[in-house]
């Protein structure tokens, strides 16, 4: 059970890493960025790391907050 | 052109891990290196020697208080290099943070925040800051400890920051403040070793301390001393990083 949680979590950070990459708008990439942090904190949880999970999770939001404030004085669209 | 560059790591970094994963041992392996040595020796002996039931807590900052001494060190510097590359830019011009006092109601009036973020704020953050404390003092207890306490510290200066803004702030801090506060983290935590060494003992041997209590006390009191270095040293570095950034630009609602 828990192997099965991990697999979807491991290939949903995949995915979501992949939504990142080709996102063309970059808020929306950061804010995508943010639930890459919510899944590894849960990844983290399962594998018995709860001291990590927090860390991730704190870090997590003010990671968001930093790029949120660099994005508003860059272009927001990717080329 | 960068954007196949960045597939092409990716690739390289999902592969590496499986081409080199028969060489490192399986995951919760019983007679692999790492389990057989120092693991049983932690598992056996952290709970009378550091008198800390949180396992990680006494790993990090007690058998292993020299490493996380640098750690937080290279954090400061982090935080440094980071004031230093945004430092004497031009600044810019940006829209504000809520557009929504620029919406109108249906005859004409302007719409001023609808939910008094002010308010909400006001009430969560000190709640965050007690939690930090919390966090900070329980942290060899249950989960936690310098980093976490830290981080929300530095969280909740951000929504005072980003939200609050200048009518009521919480507490501001300048630059070269949250700089120093982010040096005086570190500072602590050396310091610690220096009482340590006054005391007789080496360098961050907490059973050493020159108190006259109980010696199971005395790990305890070595622990909450490095964490409390540890968390203004984190929170510092957040707040100078977030200083930083939020010097570079100024926003149209700051004058209302």
């Amino acid at each position: 059970m828990t192997l099965i949680l991990q697999a979807v979590l491991l290939l949903g950070l995949i995915g979501i890493t992949i939504a990142i990459i080709f996102g063309k708008d970059l808020m929306i990439s950061v804010v995508i960025y943010c639930a890459f942090s919510f899944l590894t904190m849960l990844l983290y949880n399962i594998m018995g790391a709860p001291d990590v999970a927090f860390t991730e999770a704190v870090i997590g939001v003010i990671s968001t907050v930093f790029f949120i404030i660099i994005l508003r004085s860059i272009d927001r669209k990717t080329k | 052109m960068r954007k196949t560059i960045t597939v092409i790591l990716l690739i390289i970094a999902v592969f590496v891990p499986f081409a080199t994963s028969d060489i490192l041992p399986v995951i919760g392996d019983p007679q692999s290196a790492p389990n057989t040595h120092v693991s049983d020796y932690y598992i056996e002996h952290a709970i009378e020697e550091c008198n800390s039931p949180n396992m990680v807590t006494a790993v990090i900052v007690d058998y292993r208080a020299f490493d996380t001494m640098f750690e937080t060190t290279v954090m400061f510097l982090a935080g440094l290099s980071v004031v230093i590359i945004l430092a004497n830019r031009p600044k810019k011009r940006i829209p504000a943070f809520s557009s929504l006092k620029r919406l109108k109601t249906a005859d004409g009036r302007p719409v001023y925040r609808t939910i008094n973020k002010d308010v909400m704020i006001s009430v969560i953050e000190p709640l965050i800051l007690i939690y930090a404390l919390y966090v900070l003092f329980h942290g060899e207890v249950s989960l936690g400890g310098g980093f976490q306490a830290g981080a929300l510290i530095g969280m909740t200066y951000l929504l005072d920051i980003m939200v609050v803004k200048r009518q009521r702030p919480i507490f501001r801090l300048s630059k070269a403040g949250s700089a120093a506060l982010a040096g005086i983290g570190p500072l602590i935590y050396a310091l610690t070793g220096i009482v340590t060494i006054l005391g007789g003992g080496l360098y961050l041997e907490y059973n050493k301390f020159p108190l006259s209590v109980h010696q199971a006390e005395l790990h305890s009191i070595g622990i909450t001393a490095v964490e409390i270095g540890v968390t203004i040293g984190v929170a510092g570095t957040i707040i100078t990083i977030l200083n930083a950034l939020m010097e570079r630009t100024y926003f149209d609602d700051d004058n209302d």
